[in-house]
Order: C-alpha cells, then sequence, then structure tokens
C-alpha cells in the first residue's frame, strides 16, 4: 500500500488543478483565437498537463486513459521540438537553456514517458493511471526508472532556472522575456500611435541597456501592467494576474516540481 | 485597436520563430550558476524526501542504523530523534520534506538566498548529525567511496563558499574564494580532500575485498545496467583492496594540494577531482542509489563536481558565463565577477 500521504497526494493534484484553471483563464482572457496570442499553446498544454497529472496523484479526478494521454503529449511533445529545433538553428546548445519552448519540450516528453512507463500496483486494484498511489493499492512504478532520474534533474533544473528569473532584477531575452515580447509589441505600436505607452520609464531604461531591442521592452512589458499596455482593454486585477508573463512562469515552476515529485515517487 | 493587435501577433510570431531568446540571453555568473545548481540538488533532495518509504517506521530506522560504531555521546540523540521520526513518521518527514524544499526555492529565489544558505547549514549540520551520524567519520567504516564525510556536510561548505558577498572579489581568483578569501577556502579543500585520502586508508577499507565489497553491494536493486556497471567494477576490485586504496588516497592528495599549484596545474587536479567524484558517483554510490528507491539525496558525487567547479581559476569560468554588469545595489546572489 502506498504510504505517501493522502494530504500531499490531494495537494499536488489541487496545484495542478489550480494550474490548469489558471492557464484556462489565460487562454479565455487573451482570446487566442482571434489574435494568434504567443503562449496558447503553451497555455493549453498546462490545461492538459494539470488536469492529466491530478488524475494520476487521486485516482477519482481520472479522466482519459494512458494510452490517449500518451498519444496527446507525444504530439505536444513533437510540437515543442519543432520550436526547439527552429531556435536550435541559431543556437546551438544553448537553445536547451535560453529556449522558450525547451522547458515545455522536457515537461511534455516527461508526460509521455509517465504515461507510456507506468506500470500498475504491484498489490493494486486501480485501474489504469488511476492514481500512482493505486486506489487503495501498491505504487505505481515506472518502467525504465533511469529516464525518471534524468527527467526530475532535468525539470529541477528549469525550476531553479525560471525561479531565478523571475526574482531576477528583469528577465530579458529568455523564454519569460519571449512570453513578455508579445506585449511588447503592442506596446510598440502604441507608443507609434502616440498612445504613450512608452514612457520615459522605458525610454531611459533602453538608453542604459545596450542590448537594445527586445531586450528593453519586456522590463516594461513583464511588468502587471501587461494588459494594461493594450489601449482599450481593461485592466482589472485579476486579469493583469492572469495575464502576466510571472503567473505562466509560476505555473511551469508548479509544474515542473510536481512533475519531477511524481517522477521520483513512481521510482 | 486592431494594428496593435496585428503588430502583435506578428511580434509574436517573429519572437517565436526566431528571436525568442537568442541575442540577449545572459546567463547567470559563476558563482550564480553555482547557486543554482546547488538549488536544484536541494530541491532534488526534496522530492526525494517525499518517497513512500521515508513515511514509514523504515525511515526512522534507517536514521538509528547511523548511530552504529558513533561515541554514544553521538549515538544517543541520533537513537532519540530516531525513535520520534518511528513514531511520527508522516509528520516528521512531512516537515523534512518542506523545509528542504523552501531550502531550493529559498536560494533560487534572488532575494532569500542569503537566509535559504544560511538556513541550509543548520539543516545540513543538524541532517549531519541526527541524519548520517557525522557521515561516521568517527566509526571505521567511513570511506570517500560511500559518501564519507557524509554529502550533507558539503551542502553547508558550499552554501559558505557560494555565500553571496564581495568581501574579496578583487583578490578572488576562483568562485570560492569570494566568500572566504582564498586563503580560508583552500585550506577548506586542503581539509576535505586531505579527509578523504585518510579515510581510503582507514584499516576496513584496506582489506582485500574491502572496496569490491562495497562496490559490489550498492547493485542490489539497482537497474540491470547499473547492477552490470557495479558488479563488474566489484570484480575488478576483488583482492586488489590495498593497492586500490593506495591509488585512490595518492590521487585524493594529489587533488588537495592541487589549489596550491599554478592555475594551469591547478585546473588539471580539478579535471581529476571531477573525473575522481563522477566514478564514486558512478560505481561507488550508484548515483546515490536513486534508482533502488529509498534514497535521501544523490549522495556525494556530484557535491564533490560542484565544489571542484567552485574551484576552478576564473579567467576561465568567468568568461564563460557572461559577467553581469555591477549595479548599484546588486541583488544577493547576482554581484559582478571580476576574472
Amino acid at each position: 500500500m502506498s504510504e505517501i500521504p493522502g494530504f500531499i497526494l490531494d495537494a499536488f493534484a489541487a496545484l495542478m488543478l489550480l494550474v490548469a484553471a489558471v492557464s484556462a483563464g489565460r487562454l479565455a482572457l487573451d482570446r487566442p483565437w482571434r489574435r494568434g496570442v504567443m503562449d496558447a499553446d503553451v497555455d493549453g498544454v498546462h490545461v492538459l498537463m494539470g488536469i492529466a497529472m491530478a488524475g494520476m496523484l487521486v485516482a477519482r479526478l481520472s479522466t482519459l486513459s494512458n494510452g490517449v494521454w500518451t498519444v496527446i503529449f507525444a504530439v505536444t511533445t513533437a510540437w515543442f521540438a519543432w520550436f526547439v529545433y527552429r531556435e536550435s538553428r541559431g543556437g546551438g546548445a544553448r537553445v536547451l537553456v535560453h529556449s522558450h519552448h525547451a522547458p515545455h519540450l522536457v515537461h511534455s516528453a516527461a508526460m509521455v514517458y509517465m504515461f507510456a512507463a507506468i506500470t500498475a500496483p504491484a498489490a493494486g486494484h486501480g485501474s489504469g493511471m488511476a492514481g500512482m498511489g493505486g486506489a487503495g493499492g501498491g505504487m505505481s512504478t515506472l518502467a525504465v526508472p533511469v529516464l525518471a532520474f534524468i527527467f526530475a534533474i532535468l525539470l529541477a533544473g528549469y525550476a531553479v532556472l525560471d525561479l531565478d528569473r523571475l526574482s531576477g532584477p528583469a528577465p530579458h531575452g529568455s523564454h519569460l522575456a519571449a512570453v513578455a515580447v508579445a506585449p511588447a509589441g503592442a506596446a510598440v505600436a502604441g507608443a507609434a500611435a502616440g498612445s504613450g505607452t512608452l514612457g520615459p520609464g522605458t525610454a531611459s531604461a533602453a538608453a542604459v541597456r545596450p542590448e537594445g531591442g527586445i531586450a528593453t521592452l519586456p522590463e516594461q512589458a513583464a511588468s502587471p501592467a501587461r494588459s494594461a499596455g493594450a489601449p482599450g482593454r481593461g485592466g482589472g486585477s485579476v486579469r493583469d494576474l492572469l495575464l502576466n508573463p510571472r503567473t505562466a512562469a509560476g505555473c511551469r515552476i508548479a509544474m515542473g516540481v510536481t512533475m519531477a515529485f511524481m517522477l521520483v515517487i513512481m521510482i | 485597436m486592431s494594428d496593435i493587435a496585428v503588430s502583435r501577433g506578428r511580434a509574436t510570431w517573429r519572437a517565436r520563430l526566431g528571436a525568442s531568446g537568442e541575442s540577449t540571453w545572459q546567463l547567470p555568473d559563476a558563482r550564480r550558476a553555482l547557486q543554482l545548481a546547488l538549488a536544484a540538488i536541494w530541491l532534488l533532495d526534496a522530492v526525494l524526501q517525499y518517497q513512500s518509504f521515508m513515511f514509514t517506521k523504515g525511515f526512522g530506522q534507517m536514521l538509528a542504523g547511523t548511530a552504529a560504531g558513533n561515541p554514544s555521546v553521538i549515538a544517543g540523540p541520533i537513537n532519540w530523534d530516531a525513535r520520534l521520526v518511528e513514531h511520527h513518521a508522516v509528520l516528521i518527514n512531512s516537515i523534512f520534506a518542506t523545509i528542504q524544499l523552501l531550502i531550493a526555492v529559498g536560494i533560487a529565489w534572488r532575494p532569500t538566498v542569503r537566509a535559504a544558505l544560511a538556513a541550509s547549514i543548520l539543516w545540513s549540520l543538524g541532517v549531519w548529525w541526527f541524519g548520517e551520524g557525522l557521515g561516521m567519520v568517527l566509526t571505521s567504516s567511513a570511506s570517500p567511496v560511500n559518501g564519507a564525510p557524509g554529502a550533507v556536510i558539503i551542502y553547508a561548505l558550499l552554501a559558505v563558499l557560494l555565500w553571496p558577498s564581495g568581501r574579496y572579489a578583487a583578490t578572488a581568483r576562483f568562485v570560492a574564494a569570494r566568500a572566504v578569501g582564498g586563503t580560508a577556502a583552500r585550506i577548506l579543500w586542503l581539509l576535505l580532500w586531505g579527509s578523504l585520502a585518510y579515510f581510503a586508508l582507514l584499516p576496513g577499507n584496506r582489506t582485500a575485498q574491502g572496496l569490491s565489497g562495497m562496490v559490489g553491494g550498492m547493485a542490489a536493486g539497482q537497474p540491470g545496467w547499473l547492477a552490470g556497471l557495479d558488479n563488474h567494477a566489484a570484480s575488478l576490485l576483488a583482492h586488489q583492496g590495498l593497492a586500490a586504496s593506495i591509488v585512490l588516497a595518492m590521487a585524493l592528495v594529489l587533488i588537495a594540494v592541487g589549489v596550491y599549484l599554478p592555475a594551469p596545474a591547478a585546473r588539471a587536479t580539478l579535471v581529476l577531482a571531477i573525473v575522481v567524484a563522477a566514478l564514486i558517483w558512478i560505481f561507488g554510490e550508484a548515483f546515490g542509489a536513486i534508482m533502488a528507491g529509498g534514497a535521501t539525496d544523490p549522495n556525494s558525487g556530484p557535491l564533490l563536481i560542484l565544489l571542484a567547479l567552485s574551484y576552478w581559476p576564473l579567467g576561465k569560468l568567468a568568461t564563460a558565463s557572461a559577467p553581469v554588469t555591477p549595479t548599484a545595489g546588486a541583488e544577493p546572489g547576482h554581484e559582478e565577477v571580476k576574472a
């Protein structure tokens, strides 16, 4: 029988459902079907991952079968692999550290591995992926545990990198910044139209940052004023919070830590 | 608004396909990179602490096992702690795991790096005593191959050496010297690796089958390929305990004095340190026995590698990572790098 207390699995499952809800909220507020917002795919995948992981953690939250989830995440893995490949053509191996898509590729690949390699609890009677702890049964385990180990290390690495970037003076050029490029583009357009989106503060920031270009913009764009930068879109605090790139990064950190937790306890 | 939306969409996809994070991304400076590596290891420790075994009485019994061979003044508190853990396994282990998670997050989160490193020192010292029996250094069973002087004490050492202080930045020739100065950092290195050489020559490790038995014993419960590696290494070391211990001790002594040598020779000994640590991690520690389940940390191998990197002469390491422009009120953990 699984010895991991239920409240811990429940807490992680609740966290994953929260991530799924936040990501769904981001999708709804940003209306990607209208404007092709950059991270619609990431948010969409986070919704799927949140639901899938919650189902793995707590049997009663289980939705689809292992096979279906495996196919879904195989597709998302291929999707992010394509972007990482495109990015790597100019950046080489460094893309694994600074690419916007590399962490999502690792997350998706880890999901494929988990659903493909999970084995039924030895003493359990849970159905399929119905909970890692088994519904009153033994603990599910993963085949090829070395992959679980490698994925756990990668996920831990990306999580601490994200935390570092989130807490830094201004994430520029990183995948956090890439998230913020979209509103930055809006800011540029707003400035060009005389809307005053690019204020004096931003201008001075641009002046002291030799990197120039998009590197200066995320400093402004990554602020909670993301949505406020687009005239006429309102500026409710919940909306600001949901659409803030830091919220997306927080979701990614929570996802990565929970995934590492799941991988390790199923070794 | 539609113009803005169009611009936004174009910028979005341009960024996605080409420019995102390409030219402006700056790697953390050398010390921050090492701090983040330490944070990642703490995070790995935290999730390992959530394994099902840790919530059973077996965890308490495992702690009690470290009392064996230690003087009573050391063993007594270990046994008391082990009984406490046995009786309140769920509560105490939940606290343990959460503390380690907070340490990891705290080190990775720049404003809290000092507090988290300080907490990690205190926590490591406690675990070194109550969880590792002082790394068994007071017993006859300590060996660098099985993790002596205790992985967790190296966490504390790293926290001290990677402390975000620029006190000695002007004269520091390697990252570890920036917080405590070159002299103190070299002494700490000499003590650590010198002690490893001493442990390698303890009577128990010099016996004909000492190292062989230790390495072969790690194969149990491991995946087939790793068990095969361990068994093969054990058969190579069979009846070679004395010779292998002497060779290992000589390598460790060379590593210990290496930081006093000129930069090119120091780099060579640091490479040797990394290779020895990697061999210990693979063959002696089986990657911390993580894949066998029930491990609480990845053991000393990766920490020794991290430590060696913190002594790497800065000319090389600092230029490998983009220096961070000094700014007024530089944030903790991210001060300037001066090569």
